[in-house]
């Protein structure tokens, strides 16, 4: 299952990946609270959270508390360009030198690294994901755009086929009808 | 009733009512229900450094199956407001709300934040009830949770002192 943030990540993940195991967020910075808590709800399930400079820096607090609960089964990924890409490309702190993986680490999330080049993310996306987590990766990357499409579908449709996703491939049931405690 | 066996019966009230997993930040008239919930070990214990992460933390949660709260100051209510409109409110996903009613009729702190409690969730449209009668928290709770979950949309209890009995250590002032 993968969560990707507000901004550009999503629609190019959508463009390379689509399926509805794809969570887009919305709220700029809830990218990898919203990956936390499926870590945290399906623990035999694995989560990667696409993360942004700039989201991550607008919840920085996330880092200490996936540090504090330690889920096994979580991958956050930090695509750092050092600007609000899609906001009109105006720097973000990490442009004037903030270090996330330093901050991932100081947070207590032991197995955090920055990657330099393709090879190396791969690798060490296949390691943090066969392994115990949580584990963080940053990577630093350019601003050029990819053309890719808008996003296919609403929130609303996006949460459900998440949903029916996750009952199928977990075996578990989520939704169910409310019709019992109508009559209670 | 004091502090300690509100915080009992509200546990077993969430329990009652499905919860599974809880995102909290700590008010002192919170601390004798969070020192529960960390002992019982039933709940999924989420401590959270900003109110605004459990709701995504909760979000998250929902999606993959579990039934969540959140547990919070209604200071902390306000610093989640973005979470609640753009991801609950937009992708309607239930959440039950457990506010501490700082600035409650009666209280000499945080009058601001009471004030603008009640608005605040009238303009988001979230339904909410004040919680008084400790005894209430079985029923009002499992009536809360199948409102949020048959609506998709987060309900507000709104969590008042007496509703969370007596501190024993203020009994003395």
């Amino acid at each position: 299952m993968v969560v990707s943030s507000a901004g550009a990540v999503t629609l190019e993940w959508n463009a390379l990946r689509s399926s509805d195991g794809n969570f887009r967020v919305r709220t700029l910075g809830l990218c990898s609270s919203i990956a936390l808590g499926m870590a945290l709800g399906l623990p035999e399930g694995k989560i990667i959270a696409l993360d942004g400079d700039g989201s991550l820096l607008m919840n920085l607090s996330t880092l200490p508390t996936i540090a504090r609960m330690k889920p096994k089964n979580l991958l956050h990924i930090v695509f750092d360009n050092e600007v609000y890409e899609a906001s009109g490309s105006k720097k973000t702190a990490t442009g004037a030198g903030t270090d996330l993986v330093g901050l991932a680490r100081a947070a207590g999330i032991e197995n955090a690294h920055w990657v330099n080049s393709v090879d190396a993310f791969a690798q060490t996306a296949k390691r943090a994901l066969s392994g115990d987590g949580p584990s963080f990766i940053g990577v630093k990357v350019g601003t050029e755009r990819a053309s890719v499409a808008p996003y296919p579908i609403d929130e609303v449709e996006n949460k459900y086929r998440f949903i029916r996703y996750v009952e199928k491939s977990a075996s578990i049931e989520i939704l169910r009808t409310n019709l019992p405690a109508s009559y209670d | 009733m004091n502090s300690t066996e509100a915080a009992q019966t509200i546990l077993k009230a969430l329990r009652g009512a499905g919860i599974e997993l809880v995102a909290t930040l700590p008010d002192i008239n919170l601390s004798e229900l969070l020192r529960a919930v960390e002992e019982s070990g039933e709940l999924i214990h989420v401590p959270v450094c900003r109110e605004e992460e459990g709701i995504g933390i909760c979000a998250g949660a929902y999606l993959v199956g579990k039934k969540c709260a959140a547990i919070m100051q209604n200071g902390g209510f306000f610093n989640s407001n973005n979470a609640i409109v753009s991801t609950l409110l937009q992708y309607q996903i239930p959440l039950l709300l457990l506010i501490y009613y700082a600035g409650d009729v009666g209280d000499r702190t945080f009058s601001t934040t009471g004030s603008l409690t009640e608005p605040v969730l009238q303009a988001l449209g979230i339904r909410y009830y004040v919680m008084r009668e400790t005894e209430d928290a079985p029923e009002l709770i499992r009536r809360a949770q199948i409102m949020t979950e048959d609506s998709r949309r987060p309900v507000a209890l709104l969590l008042t002192k007496e509703f969370l009995g007596r501190r024993a250590a203020l009994k003395a002032l």
